[in-house]
C-alpha cells in the first residue's frame, strides 16, 4: 500500500511528466544530432541553408522533412546525381553518403526543415510574371497556389528558392538529366511538366511568377 | 612486399613494386645501421667518473674516413635508385605501347565520370558509354586514358595498378595501363580537392571479354547512356541541317 500522501492522481501526473520529459529529451537529442550532421552541408548550403550560387548549392531552408529525406535517399542511391552531365548533382552525391542511415537522414532533414525561409536575390532578368502566372496553373496542382509545396504529391516548396536553381532544374528535367532514371518516380512526374515550358522565355516567365509569390 | 598488402593488377605494377622494395631495403639498411651506430656511441661514450668530454674536429685521416666512406657508399645506393627509377619511368611514361582501346576520364568535385568506347570500340562517338564512378575494362587489353578535371586538381589513383596521375583543369593528360587480373577494385582521388575529397571514390571492374560484353548490353538502355547518344545524334543532325540549309 502506498502512503496516503501520494495519491493515484499524483502518480499519474508524475508518470505523464516522466514520459513527457524523456520524450522531450529524445526529441532534443535528435535535434542536436541533426544540427551536428548539418555541419557536413554548411560548406555549400551555408549555415542558414540559403545556398550559394558559386557552389551550385540551392536554398534548402524550410523544405519539408519528407522531401529532404527522399532527395537524400535518391542521391545516396544514384537515382539523382547519377548522370555524367549533372555536375552539381555529382557534387551532392557523395555528401548524401555522409548521412547513410534513415535516422541520420531524418535528423538532418528535421533540422533543415526548421530553418526559416528567406526570399533570395533575383539573378534572372527578362521574365514576365503575368505570362508566368498562366503557365504556373499547371504547376499549382502539385506545388500549390502559393508555391508552398505538397508532401502528398511529393512536391517541394518553391518559396525562397534561387531563380537560377529553378531554371537549372527545369532544364535538367527537360533534358532528362534529372527525373529520367526509371527508379525516380516523383522525378518522372515532374519531367513532362517541365516539357510544357517550351523555351527559355517560358522558364523565365514562370520563375518570375514564382518569385513574385514570395514578395 | 607490397603485393601481400594489395594485389597487382596491371602490367607495370610489378616493376613499381620492385622499385619500391629496392628503395625500402636500401634506405632501411642505412637507417638501421646509422641508428644502431648512433645508439652504440651514446652507450659506449656515456658519462663516466673521471673522464672528460672530448671535442672532435674531424681533421684526422681516420675521422675523415669515418665520414667519407659511408657518404660515398650512400651515394652509390642513390645512383642505383636513380638508375632503377629511370628504367621504370621509361617503361611507364616514355615507352608507351600500342593501345587497343581508349577511355576518357573526367574528374570533378567529387565524382569520376568514365566515358567508355561502346560496342564499336571507338571513343568519341554516339555509342560511348558514360558511367559515374564505375570504370569497366577488359583483362589483357591495353588502354590509353585521357584524364581531365573540370574544377580543381584531382589525382586518378588506382592502387592495384600502382597508378597515380594528377588531373589538372584545362589539360588533357594521357596515360596507359593494361589490366592483368580480373576483379573489382578501388579508385580514389589522391589530391586534396575539397570537403568531400575523402569520399571521392569509384570502382574499377576488370572483366573478361564475355563479361565486358554482357555489361555493355546491360547498360545500353540506361537513361544516361541513351540520352548522351540521343543528344549527340541531335547535335549532329542540326549540324547537317545547317550544312545542307
Amino acid at each position: 500500500m502506498l502512503p496516503k500522501i501520494i495519491s493515484k492522481k499524483t502518480i499519474k501526473f508524475l508518470a505523464t511528466l516522466a514520459v513527457a520529459v524523456s520524450a522531450t529529451a529524445v526529441a532534443s537529442a535528435e535535434d542536436a544530432r541533426g544540427k551536428q550532421l548539418y555541419t557536413n552541408c554548411l560548406a555549400c548550403h551555408g549555415p542558414d541553408g540559403y545556398g550559394n550560387q558559386l557552389l551550385n548549392a540551392p536554398a534548402i531552408a524550410g523544405l519539408s522533412e519528407k522531401y529532404i529525406v527522399n532527395q537524400l535517399q535518391k542521391f545516396h542511391d544514384g537515382i539523382r546525381g547519377g548522370d555524367v552531365r549533372d555536375a552539381a548533382g555529382l557534387q551532392m552525391r557523395p555528401m548524401a553518403m555522409t548521412v547513410p542511415t534513415e535516422e541520420d537522414k531524418t535528423a538532418v532533414a528535421k533540422y533543415v526543415a526548421s530553418l526559416p525561409v528567406k526570399k533570395q536575390e533575383k539573378t534572372l532578368e527578362g521574365g514576365d510574371p503575368e505570362k508566368g502566372k498562366i503557365l504556373y496553373t499547371t504547376c499549382a496542382a502539385c506545388h500549390g497556389q502559393s508555391a508552398e509545396g505538397n508532401d502528398l504529391m511529393n512536391s517541394p516548396s518553391l518559396q525562397g528558392q534561387h531563380d537560377w536553381y529553378l531554371a537549372s532544374q527545369l532544364k535538367h528535367f527537360k533534358e532528362g538529366i534529372r527525373g529520367a532514371n526509371p527508379q525516380d518516380i516523383s522525378g518522372a512526374q515532374m519531367r513532362p511538366m517541365a516539357m510544357m515550358l517550351t523555351d527559355e522565355q517560358a522558364i523565365k516567365d514562370v520563375i518570375a511568377y514564382i518569385e513574385s509569390l514570395s514578395e | 612486399m607490397l603485393e601481400y598488402l594489395i594485389p597487382r593488377a596491371s602490367s607495370y605494377a610489378g616493376d613499381i613494386d620492385r622499385l619500391f622494395d629496392v628503395i625500402t631495403y636500401l634506405v632501411g639498411f642505412w637507417f638501421i645501421l646509422t641508428l644502431g651506430y648512433f645508439f652504440y656511441l651514446v652507450f659506449r661514450y656515456r658519462a663516466k667518473d673521471g673522464q672528460k668530454a672530448e671535442y672532435i674536429t674531424g681533421e684526422t685521416h681516420k675521422q675523415k674516413m669515418a665520414v667519407e666512406v659511408p657518404h660515398y657508399l650512400i651515394l652509390v645506393c642513390d645512383a642505383a635508385i636513380i638508375i632503377l627509377t629511370f628504367i621504370v619511368w621509361h617503361k611507364v611514361k616514355i615507352d608507351k605501347p600500342e593501345v587497343d582501346e581508349e577511355i576518357r576520364i573526367v574528374a570533378q568535385q567529387w565524382a569520376w565520370s568514365f566515358y567508355h568506347a561502346g560496342p564499336d570500340g571507338v571513343l568519341g562517338n554516339d555509342d560511348d558509354i558514360p558511367m559515374v564512378n564505375e570504370l569497366h575494362v577488359k583483362k589483357d587489353v591495353t588502354y590509353r586514358f585521357y584524364l581531365e578535371a573540370t574544377d580543381v586538381m584531382h589525382s586518378f589513383s588506382v592502387p592495384v595498378f600502382r597508378l597515380k596521375q594528377d588531373a589538372i583543369p584545362g589539360r588533357i593528360i594521357e596515360g596507359w595501363f593494361q589490366p592483368t587480373k580480373t576483379g573489382e577494385w578501388d579508385i580514389q582521388c589522391a589530391e586534396m580537392c575539397g570537403v568531400a575529397h575523402g569520399i571521392m571514390g569509384a570502382r574499377i571492374f576488370i572483366e573478361t571479354e564475355e563479361e565486358h560484353n554482357e555489361w555493355m548490353a546491360s547498360v545500353s538502355e540506361l537513361p544516361s547512356v541513351n540520352w548522351v547518344a540521343k543528344n549527340e545524334a541531335k547535335d549532329l543532325q542540326e549540324k547537317e541541317d545547317k550544312n545542307n540549309g
